[in-house]
């Protein structure tokens, strides 16, 4: 089998456990080390492809008095949770079209390297030239026994296309490094679930086995019973143990619907599954970080589910005047935000596993996109909407920024973690500092 | 404070594992020496008994224990015999302690002693690899061409696309090694600044183990390695400057595996053609890094054409199989084995079911999946059971589908079930297909083919006519071919690694890629004597060719071979002995600046003659040179070797070794060593007693060819690799019998194996199976 990052092996090898104990590993919560009693903090940043249509996202006002317009207004019940801010821009320029920075640079900060990828305008380029906020942040986090999890991160996705460039990744582990998002939902539940599924597996077999073991062991001579005798008595321990590692789940695996498959119109399903099992990965604090990336830059969902049968990225192209595209941008753009709004439903609906206030309240729920506007490709203006979380920011507020580089709302991410860093991506964007938010 | 010599000879530890041929030959005696036998016989037998084991009223403890013959001989001498001791010389406490400790004091001697018997054995970790992936490979279509044109398909096209239009050339590639500059690949035919290339074919694996490829390539390359749709690098995005990229991969040796390199000069994403090109250089090598091998481009010795489908890798660690009698065993179980199964299991499991629809050729909304599924699973179980299913096997498989309501998680338990349990996991042929399986594993190592399966059914192999058909069918296979090589493997000692570190200032060139090309030339030696029709037992040691490719000819000839493959040539005619003095195992046996008889000798006695050797008493290292400026090396051998103790063995070993002097530490002829004429005469005493002298290695070459000690050893050695189990266990002159036949069959090598493969399928070995079956 090929050595690849996310295979199992890895993970084995990354957690320093021979791979011969790995059927029998506690698994779950024995690797997920207890949180102290700090309160967690948490961060899962969604992106959106396309653009947004300002006119029916952008609250007027500035400040606490504000309206939630058509696209945000699934947020209403999280209002005073929410935070959105205007005025944030990706400066970063060099290699490529807006679409590839738009996504690339997003959580890098930082230039796309010269490359072969060809966008409709400007240079060719390749990857991002460093890693993405989200693995800055879970790479801090993963060095403290307090805040280290099972996995640290997790990167999912919900129908990103099955090629690797420069429009479909978000998330880098470092420089050229691009991280695949994990966007079938049974792949997730094996990574979060493999072992505890492979000992109920085992735990089945058993007694066939065994059975098999005794059937040889009445044909064969006294001396060569003994080496199934032995071989019996390795089977009991095995049971012995499996039986021993009864874990203290904190919660019931959940159960998937058998054999969705990865299409167009099962976006709203694989949508809602991969929420919910990464809400159950935060719960069972297997993870404190997680990006969900929807489609990929220059995404093309056909919405078929909301009377829409164009592809995305196409409507994001007709001009303002075309009332009718205008209106299917809005429902499309209100769409992925009832899916945020369902995930800031299910964790305001726990309450937080060992601690206070429910699971929202420290989740900082990140809600973002390639560019600012479909139809002019814009870098400026990135909507950038946040719910809930402990981050020490100032909620339940509008704020209007006076085109400030993105790159300090990342620093300012990494510092309302206690990651105080003095600069994040491109230092020349970096100089006023983290943004203030408190 | 002294121990006394019977609590010491009494308190054996557990049995040491040590790694000599068990043998019953004696080693040859150095003359005047002190027999160790007769002394027993009139000192101590009348106390200990004939064979060690006591004699009521005097001694009743039988001799055994783990101490070293040194350790033995000092108690004897101090404390025997018990009426007057310290009356035994120190010569001949020596030898009797040797007689002792060979007949039946040393664990190796007890185990040699025990009533031989065909005992029950689990897959060798090898078996158990090989078996995985052909009970998977058995579901899917076999290789559409053939593995015998060497070099990958070369496919060169104009753009950026795979075009049929767009392909300006298809040819063979030997290896992908390219540089081709600001040039076009075929001038004339596409244009340097865009092009596109794919090579496609497979590889072959000489070692099991982690394989690393490396690309180094100018502008996007991807490589898929077996599995045809994940790469396994992927660098189709360029990004920086970076161009060098790499992947692992777990391969099993002996198998080929497909494997697709892609380059291309173009960009990806949106077309931009109509820009103005910049023509930049352009470069494509693939290179791999091998177990235990050097970097070095992937040698077109293991590229071919063919087609091949996925194959599946089980790369599950396993605990390796115990080794303690010279050849692997599955006579022991671990608990860390026990667990390597489960992880095994767990491993092929997911697979398959992940794969389900492919294997059991059904797709969602076929009404006849779950039974579509059942009759696949059964048929999986059948072939690893190797054997029909009984009815209550067959209702665990009905059972466990019906409880779940996707049946990927039934047959997820179910292949598991299979793959955990015993009917698999040993070579129980007491029931069903005995003779198909005992065929398969011993010239194989894997599981039966359904030919071979069918051939059982129609009771094909109870009759000599069909089942020398299907021996002659199973010896054209490439598995026969990998079980062979490594047979000769764990002959030439070549399955120990080894880093033939040479002085760089005696013998510059000589580096870890020539040393692969020598082991390529001499795998490719024993296969061409191997399978050419006479397979010829004797050519091995009377060849007086080498195969040698550029870099080989470079180095041991003035003149360099013409073409970039290997090709034989004609090396020191008349003074080499065939395998014996290939270069890489006169390099293997040596030190990095001087030749070791003392290595040359114990490798041909121990492999090639059958002699039992006795490790040193102690560690020697061996005397410096520079501190015996005068001496060539056979003179220091001597001189370190003179004393009585040593020359029990290196008496035999250092006149063997010493036939090879005239070959220095990496193989090359040489007429002086340290500016002295070589005396490179040498002898043996045969097992009948019979001195032989032995001239030159050329000399030594032709004894080999023709002694009865060396057939005899070849002969054991070659049925303990193929049938697992001790000679005796098939009677106590299975030996001597099958020495017998390989003589009379011209030394025929092939001929003896399909004679070794009938004999697994005796009535020996059925008649015990039946009597086992019998029992309550």
């Amino acid at each position: 089998m090929a050595i690849k990052s996310f295979d199992r092996r890895s993970f084995i090898k990354n957690a320093g456990i021979s791979a011969a104990a790995f059927p029998f590993l506690g698994n779950l919560d024995a690797l997920a080390l207890p949180g102290k009693s700090v309160q967690k903090q948490r961060m899962v940043i969604f992106f959106s492809p396309n653009g947004v249509v300002p006119e029916s996202f952008w609250p007027n006002e500035d400040g606490e008095n504000f309206l939630l317009k058509e696209i945000l207004s699934p947020l209403e019940p999280f209002k005073k949770q929410t935070l959105v801010m205007n005025g944030v821009c990706d400066k970063v320029r060099g290699d490529g079209d807006n679409h590839m920075r738009g996504i690339g640079c997003l959580l890098t900060g930082v230039e796309l390297l010269p490359g072969n990828v060809q966008g409709g305008s400007h240079t060719p380029a390749g990857w991002a030239n460093g890693l993405s906020i989200d693995q800055e942040i879970k790479n801090h986090l993963q060095k403290a026994d307090a805040t280290r999890t099972r996995f640290g991160s997790l990167e999912l996705g919900v129908l990103v296309p099955d090629r690797a460039d420069t429009w479909t990744r978000m998330s880098y582990s470092g420089a050229n490094k691009p991280i695949t998002p994990i966007d079938d939902p049974y792949q997730l539940f094996s990574k979060l679930y493999g072992q505890a599924k492979d000992k109920e597996i085992l735990g089945s077999v058993l007694d066939p086995v065994i059975a098999d073991l005794k059937k040889i062991s009445a044909l064969v001579g006294k001396e060569d019973r003994k080496i199934l005798e032995e071989h019996t008595g390795f089977v009991r321990e095995m049971e012995k143990e499996l039986r021993g590692l009864k874990v203290s789940q904190s919660h019931a695996m959940p159960k998937l619907d058998p054999g969705i498959r990865e299409e167009n119109d099962n976006l709203p399903k694989i949508s809602r599954m991969q929420l919910d099992l990464l809400h159950n990965s935060l719960v069972a604090d297997f993870n404190r970080i997680a990006t969900f990336q929807f489609t990929n830059s220059v995404g093309g969902a056909r919405m078929k589910w909301l009377g829409i049968d164009e592809g995305h990225h196409q409507l994001s192209h007709e001009p303002d005047t075309n009332k009718v595209a205008v209106e299917k941008l809005v429902k499309i753009n209100k769409w992925f935000c009832e899916e945020i709004a369902y995930f800031a439903k299910k964790l305001s609906d726990t309450p937080e596993p060992n601690g206070q206030g429910s699971m929202l309240d420290n989740t900082l729920l990140v809600w973002t996109n390639e560019l600012g506007k479909g139809n002019s490709h814009t870098l400026d203006n990135i909507p950038f909407v946040m719910v809930g979380g402990n981050l020490g920011w100032k909620a339940g507020r509008s704020v209007k920024f006076p085109r400030i580089a993105h790159n300090r709302l990342l620093m300012a991410m990494a510092h309302g973690f206690g990651h105080t860093i003095s600069s994040f991506g491109n230092p020349e964007y970096c100089k006023d500092g983290p943004l203030v938010l408190s | 404070m002294k121990i006394s010599y019977y609590r010491f000879l009494s308190n054996g530890l557990k049995a040491s594992l040590f790694l000599l041929l068990l043998n019953t030959l004696q080693v040859g005696v150095a003359l005047g020496a002190p027999d160790g036998k007769k002394i027993y016989e009139t000192k101590c037998l009348s106390c200990h008994g004939q064979n060690g084991e006591g004699v009521k009223g005097k001694y009743n403890k039988p001799l055994s224990g783990d101490l070293t013959p040194n350790q033995l001989a000092k108690i004897i001498e101090e404390t025997m015999p018990k009426e007057d001791p310290g009356t035994l010389p120190e010569a001949s406490a020596l030898a009797v302690s040797g007689y002792i400790h060979d007949a039946f004091y040393s664990s190796i001697a007890r185990e040699r002693n025990r009533p031989a018997r065909i005992e029950l054995s689990r897959l060798t970790v090898k078996q158990y690899r090989n078996s995985m992936m052909d009970l998977v490979g058995s579901f899917r279509p076999a290789a559409v061409s053939s593995d015998k044109t060497k070099g990958l398909r070369g496919e060169y096209f104009k753009t950026r696309n795979f075009n049929k239009g767009d392909l300006a050339e298809s040819r063979i590639d030997a290896e992908v090694d390219f540089d081709f500059k600001e040039e076009s690949p075929l001038p004339g035919k596409m244009e340097p600044a865009e092009f596109t290339l794919r090579w496609a074919g497979a590889i072959h694996a000489p070692e099991t183990g982690y394989y690393e490829f490396i690309i180094q390539a100018s502008h996007a390359v991807r490589l898929w390695v077996n599995d045809n749709n994940l790469p396994l690098v992927d660098a189709w995005v360029k990004s920086g400057k970076d161009t060098e990229y790499k992947g692992s991969i777990y391969l099993v040796s002996g198998r080929s595996y497909s494997l697709r390199l892609e380059f291309t000069k173009a960009k990806q994403g949106v077309n931009d053609n109509k820009k103005p090109k910049v023509v930049q250089p352009a470069f494509v090598k693939l290179l791999w890094k091998k177990p235990g091998g050097p970097v070095e481009i992937c040698p077109g010795e293991y590229l071919s054409s063919a087609t091949l489908p996925e194959m599946f890798v089980s790369s599950t660690p396993f605990p390796p199989d115990d080794g303690s009698l010279g050849w692997e065993r599955g006579v022991t179980v671990s608990k860390e084995w026990d667990q390597a199964t489960t992880a095994g299991a767990l491993e092929v499991a997911k697979y398959v079911a992940g794969k389900l629809p492919e294997f059991a050729k059904t797709k969602d909304g076929d009404a006849q999946r779950t039974e579509k599924i059942e009759e696949f699973l059964k048929k999986f179980a059948t072939r690893a059971f190797r054997r029909n299913l009984q009815n209550n096997e067959n209702e665990i498989i009905k059972k466990v589908l019906k409880e779940f309501k996707e049946p990927q998680d039934g047959a997820l338990r179910v292949l598991v079930w299979v793959l955990k349990s015993p009917n698999f996991l040993y070579r129980n042929e007491g029931q069903g297909s005995a003779l198909a399986s005992q065929l398969s594993y011993t010239l194989w190592d894997s599981i039966p083919d359904q030919q071979l399966l069918d051939a059982e059914a129609s009771g094909k192999l109870k009759n000599a006519e069909g089942l020398n058909r299907e021996i002659d069918r199973m010896l054209l296979d490439k598995r026969t071919n990998e079980k062979i090589r490594g047979f000769f493997h764990d002959i030439l000692l070549l399955n120990q690694s080894h880093e033939l570190n040479k002085d760089a200032s005696r013998f510059p060139g000589f580096d870890p890629k020539l040393e692969s090309d020598l082991r390529i030339s001499l795998d490719k030696t024993i296969e061409e004597i191997f399978w050419e029709k006479d397979s010829s037992y004797q050519r091995l040691f009377l060849d007086q060719e080498l195969f040698m490719n550029d870099r080989i000819a470079k180095f041991y000839q003035q003149n360099a071979a013409s073409k970039k493959g290997f090709e034989k040539v004609s090396l020191d005619a008349g003074q080499r002995a065939g395998i014996v003095t290939h270069p890489y195992m006169l390099s293997m046996l040596s030190y990095s600046a001087e030749s070791s008889p003392i290595h040359r000798g114990v490798f041909l006695a121990r492999s090639l003659l059958g002699v039992t050797l006795k490790p040193p008493p102690e560690a020697a290292a061996p005397l410096a040179a520079s501190l015996h400026p005068s001496l060539n090396t056979r003179e220091r051998v001597a001189l370190q070797t003179k004393g009585g103790a040593c020359m029990t063995c290196h008496g035999t070993i250092n006149s063997l070794g010493f036939t090879l002097e005239r070959f220095d530490a990496v193989g090359r002829l040489r007429e002086k060593d340290n500016a002295k004429l070589i005396d490179s005469n040498g002898w043996y005493v045969a097992r009948d007693g019979k001195k032989v002298t032995l001239e030159n290695a050329s000399g030594l070459g032709r004894y080999l060819a023709s002694s009865p000690d060396a057939h005899r050893a070849f002969t054991e050695h070659l049925f303990h690799h193929l049938l697992k189990q001790p000679t005796r266990a098939y009677g106590a002159d299975t030996l001597e019998k099958m020495t017998l036949y390989f003589e009379k069959n011209s030394l025929n090598m092939r001929q003896l194996a399909a004679e070794m493969a009938r004999m697994a399928c005796t009535e020996k070995a059925g008649v015990k199976l039946q009597e086992v079956s019998k029992q309550p």
